[in-house]
């Protein structure tokens, strides 16, 4: 059951973690102006805070629910 | 099948702060048959209510483990006699394994051994060898070294981690030394001449920095990692991706200067191994002040003697203190200490029971009277029979009870710890935003090239966008740590619980402190509270001034009364040192008195029935007769050979140091209330002496709580001082029942505050100790709170376009790891505390006889 938890919650808040820097990585093309490693390097930043922020959040809900079924 | 709920406290290591706090919580919560959980940061331990049917204490284990902690868990060789058979391999194996504490035990016939993997300080070797014993076999423990007690456990495990941090700091602090002296080394002036410059090169710094992130720093990482993979976030995580992001653009910078993260002018090899450096002296110095807020129990758990001389046979045995049974004849001799509770069967001595009781003086012990374990025989020699032992002991009771008070929470630390436990999060995202804000508003807006850090004169220089919104955002990360906040409250409690039990005061949990602290009014039974709750001679009015004469003839009257008036005339007079005769007629006249007839003398001692039926006047002592009544005392008429002799009256006492207590507690602001089933002329009369103003008479003991109940109705904080038997229901309603002079038989008493002592003046200690507590507690989440609240807007960069100066994560760390061992340090001050009694010389000493046997278990009148 861990693993099927872990693995559920990896589905949600991997792509999260992606996406914010992803949107990072567009916000900074949008304003422009930044060297690329610059607009990397934050993506990468933002983008593992938000996988440290979701990721206990992500697995306690997904944990919850299973308990719930 | 009945459902048998557990009581364990089950100790877990790897805590750091209150977020890790909250994740042992949820984790064991999330088991099922768990029916409460308190894990205690102070004490690493988790205080758990569980039904073994449906959680074992594996899955326990097993749960705290995957949530990145550990239960401490050790093995321990017997050597097992006796067994012949598969049978006997499982009868060994059950009892070992019914054992709580007792994780796994496997046997092994052939070599007669058994392998008892248990969790540390839940319980001992010789409770294994005691159920191996009981199920018909012979134990032997290999090794003297596992015999190690809990409390050699926990001080060992402590000494490790002060070990341990302290040789990560050695490397760490005198690496990152050579490191700051290399990054500065432009800067060193004449000192250059003799500073190699090789190790100004960046490489040189990168290759000195990398031992200390990966040796003292890899505990932030696996840690943090062990917690991740589990959907948990701790302390750790902050300074791993702290010290993890200044490490990593340092190595970039250094081998890709031209990748556009700052250049070699952003390689912050130093900041990596200052912070780590900084964060690890705040382990260690946590580390070492934090015992030392435990000392109080750790004191009480060694009063306890290892061995006990046993008299067997006729033989004097010497066993472990542990292995003595009830009943056992145990001599004690001058300087030794007490193995278990007992009463004296033969000799006399004085013993030192300061150690439970606080009080000073040496307490005569002669035949019939109790004696404590782990209280120290002074003087002389005597033989006592053992009444407790083991965990039913006084001592072993109030250890339970201080570690029981010590891993509850208070109402405000469980506001703090929620705080703490998503505090983390909080800051994350914080960090988030800071980054966002100066990656596309702040540099622009604000970059100063000529900025530096706060206490350096490093430039900022080149730095670009990215390495200075990084470096704003790791700061964030690192200033932000809650370890003051989660460590302001159990670290007070710990010390306060452990301070008021020097004085004989057993606080049952943080919420009687905080409450205790509250208080705006305090309520007292009356008999054996406040009274002495047995009638003894206040005045004997003897018109012909043959006073001890008077006395004298009540008391031969009297000697063969058993009523309790009679009985404290008799004793008045051998207190008095009256020479008492036996009378030659005695008759008992019930509801009048008595008529006897000694030394040819017809003495009448009774009411005023008794002399209206012998036709006796006493119309000329009667208006002392009604001032004595008007007093709440009885007066009793004595008349001889049919002529008035005098009276006698005779009250319930004050206790020496009722009316003090009650002034004490004036003076700190308190309403002081009587309560008592007696009629109200009486009660007025004690409250008048006491110097109480409320007084709620002649309430029948089932109607006590809905009195503390009226008082409770404003709001207000009610305290009720009671003797913990008859005044349960009151107790129990009020916000702190304090139960007084209860003797040590401490557990089984209702109330949240337990005297040893009956000294009511302990009230006042109580209340004293619990106001230093909070105060405390206040005191450290304030600089908690301030530090946090000043530290982040710092750190975040708000100041910076006005001075243009940053705070670097090394600072960052530093100012952590202050805020950390400052509120340790403000705690250890309460070790310092001492209750106003103490101070003003107030509390006497000890008379002989001290701690009676009235108050102690089995002997209470």
């Amino acid at each position: 059951m861990e693993k099927q938890i872990a693995r559920r919650s990896a589905s949600i808040y991997v792509p999260i973690a992606l996406s914010t820097g992803v949107l990072f990585a567009l916000a900074a093309n949008l304003v422009g102006g930044y060297p690329l490693v610059a607009k990397l390097g934050g993506a990468v930043w933002v983008g593992l805070l938000s996988l440290i922020v979701s990721m206990p959040l992500v697995t306690a809900r997904v944990k919850k629910h299973w308990q719930g079924r | 099948m009945a459902q048998t709920i557990q009581e364990r406290s089950v100790p877990v290591s790897g805590m750091t702060c209150a977020s890790c706090v909250a994740h042992v919580e949820r984790a064991l919560k999330e088991l099922p048959g768990i029916s409460s959980v308190i894990v205690s940061l102070a004490t690493n331990k988790a205080a758990l209510k569980y039904d073994p049917a449906q959680v074992s204490l594996a899955d326990i284990r097993r749960a705290v483990d995957d949530a990145g902690y550990t239960v401490p868990s050790d093995e321990l060789v017997l050597d097992v006699r006796g067994m012949t058979c598969a049978s006997c391999v499982a009868h060994v194996e059950g009892a070992l394994n019914e054992l709580p504490g007792v994780l796994k035990a496997s046997v092994n016939l052939g070599i007669g051994t058994a392998h008892v993997q248990y969790v540390a300080g839940m319980v001992t070797g010789n409770q294994m060898k005691r159920a191996v014993h009981e199920v018909g076999y012979e134990a032997l423990e290999r090794g003297a070294a596992a015999a190690a007690d809990a409390v050699d456990r926990e001080r060992t495990a402590r000494q490790d981690e002060i070990r341990r941090q302290g040789r990560n700091l050695i490397i760490a602090a005198g690496v990152g030394l050579v490191v700051m002296i290399g990054t500065f080394y432009d800067m060193l002036g004449p000192f250059k001449a003799i500073v190699p410059v090789f190790l100004s090169y960046k490489w040189v710094i990168g290759l000195l920095t990398t031992p200390i992130v990966l040796g003292p720093g890899r505990q932030f990482f696996t840690n943090s990692w062990r917690g991740l993979k589990h959907g948990v976030t701790d302390m750790n995580l902050l300074y791993a991706t702290g010290i993890g992001a200044a490490y990593g653009i340092a190595v970039i910078n250094t081998l890709f200067p031209t990748a556009g993260f700052g250049g070699e002018g952003a390689t912050f090899f130093e900041s990596a191994a200052l912070l780590t450096a900084f964060i690890v002296l705040g382990r260690w110095l946590e580390a070492l002040t934090r015992g030392r807020t435990s000392e109080a129990i750790r004191k009480l758990m060694k009063l306890q003697p290892k061995v006990a001389h046993v008299l067997r046979a006729g033989q004097e045995i010497v066993l472990p203190a542990d292995e003595v049974e009830v009943g056992d004849l145990i001599l004690v001799r001058p300087g030794e200490g007490i193995p278990v509770d007992g009463n004296v069967v033969e000799g006399y001595s004085a013993v030192d029971e300061s150690m439970l009781t606080g009080e000073s003086l040496p307490v005569e012990k002669k035949t019939g009277d109790a004696v404590i374990g782990g209280t120290l025989n002074k003087t002389g020699a005597f033989k006592f029979r053992a009444t407790k032992v083991g965990k039913e002991t006084a001592l072993a009771q109030i250890i339970k009870l201080v570690e029981d008070a010590q891993a509850s929470k208070a109402p405000i630390q469980k506001l703090a710890d929620w705080v703490a436990g998503h505090f983390i999060l909080g800051v994350h995202v914080l960090a988030v935003l800071v980054f966002i804000f100066w990656f596309f508003a702040g540099y622009r807006a604000f970059f100063n090239p000529g900025s530096s850090f706060i206490l350096s004169p490093y430039k900022l220089g080149e730095i670009g966008v990215f390495g200075f919104s990084l470096l704003l955002s790791v700061t964030v990360l690192v200033i932000s740590c809650p370890c003051a906040v989660g460590l302001a409250t159990p670290s007070a409690m710990m010390a306060g619980t452990g301070k008021a039990a020097e004085y004989g005061v057993l606080f049952k949990g943080a919420e009687a402190i905080e409450y205790a602290s509250q208080l705006q009014a305090i309520v007292f039974d009356k008999t054996g509270t406040l009274t002495r709750g047995e009638p003894s001679v206040t005045d004997v009015v003897a018109p012909g001034g043959k006073a001890a004469e008077l006395l004298r003839l009540a008391a031969i009257a009297e000697r063969n009364s058993e009523h309790p008036l009679g009985e404290a005339i008799v004793r008045e007079a051998l207190a008095r040192g009256l020479d008492l005769a036996d009378a030659d007629v005695f008759d008992s006249i019930p509801g009048r008195g008595i008529v006897a007839r000694a030394e040819g003398k017809a003495i009448l001692l009774g009411n005023r029935k008794l002399m209206r039926d012998h036709n006796i006047d006493f119309s000329s002592l009667m208006p002392q007769a009604e001032q004595l009544e008007a007093d709440g005392k009885t007066a009793m008429f004595i008349a001889v050979d049919q002529t008035p002799a005098g009276l006698v009256a005779v009250a319930d006492t004050l206790k020496e140091f009722s009316a003090e207590a009650v002034e004490r507690l004036h003076r700190m602001g308190l309403e002081v209330v009587m309560i008592t089933g007696d009629n109200r002329r009486t009660a007025e009369a004690i409250a008048r002496q006491v110097g109480i103003d409320r007084v709620l008479a002649e309430v029948l003991p089932q109607d006590k709580a809905n009195e503390v109940k009226k008082l409770q109705a404003p709001g207000r904080k009610v305290a009720m001082v009671g003797d913990g038997v008859n005044d349960a229901p009151a107790l129990a309603q009020a916000e702190v029942g304090i139960a007084i002079g209860s003797g040590t038989d401490v557990a089984k008493e209702t109330g949240d505050v337990i005297l040893i002592k009956d000294d009511i003046r302990d009230v006042v200690v109580a209340i004293e100790v619990a106001k230093a507590t909070m105060r405390k507690v206040r005191q450290n989440l304030f600089w908690a709170f301030v530090y946090n609240t000043l530290g982040i807007p710092l750190a975040a960069g708000l100041f910076y376009p006005l001075v243009s100066v940053i705070i670097s994560p090394e600072l960052a760390g530093l100012l952590m790891a202050v805020s950390s061992v400052t509120v340790t340090l403000n705690t250890l001050l309460l070790k310092g505390f001492m209750p106003s009694i103490r101070h003003s010389g107030g509390r006497s000493l000890q008379k002989a006889g001290g701690l009676q046997p009235a108050h102690l278990p089995g002997n209470a009148v």
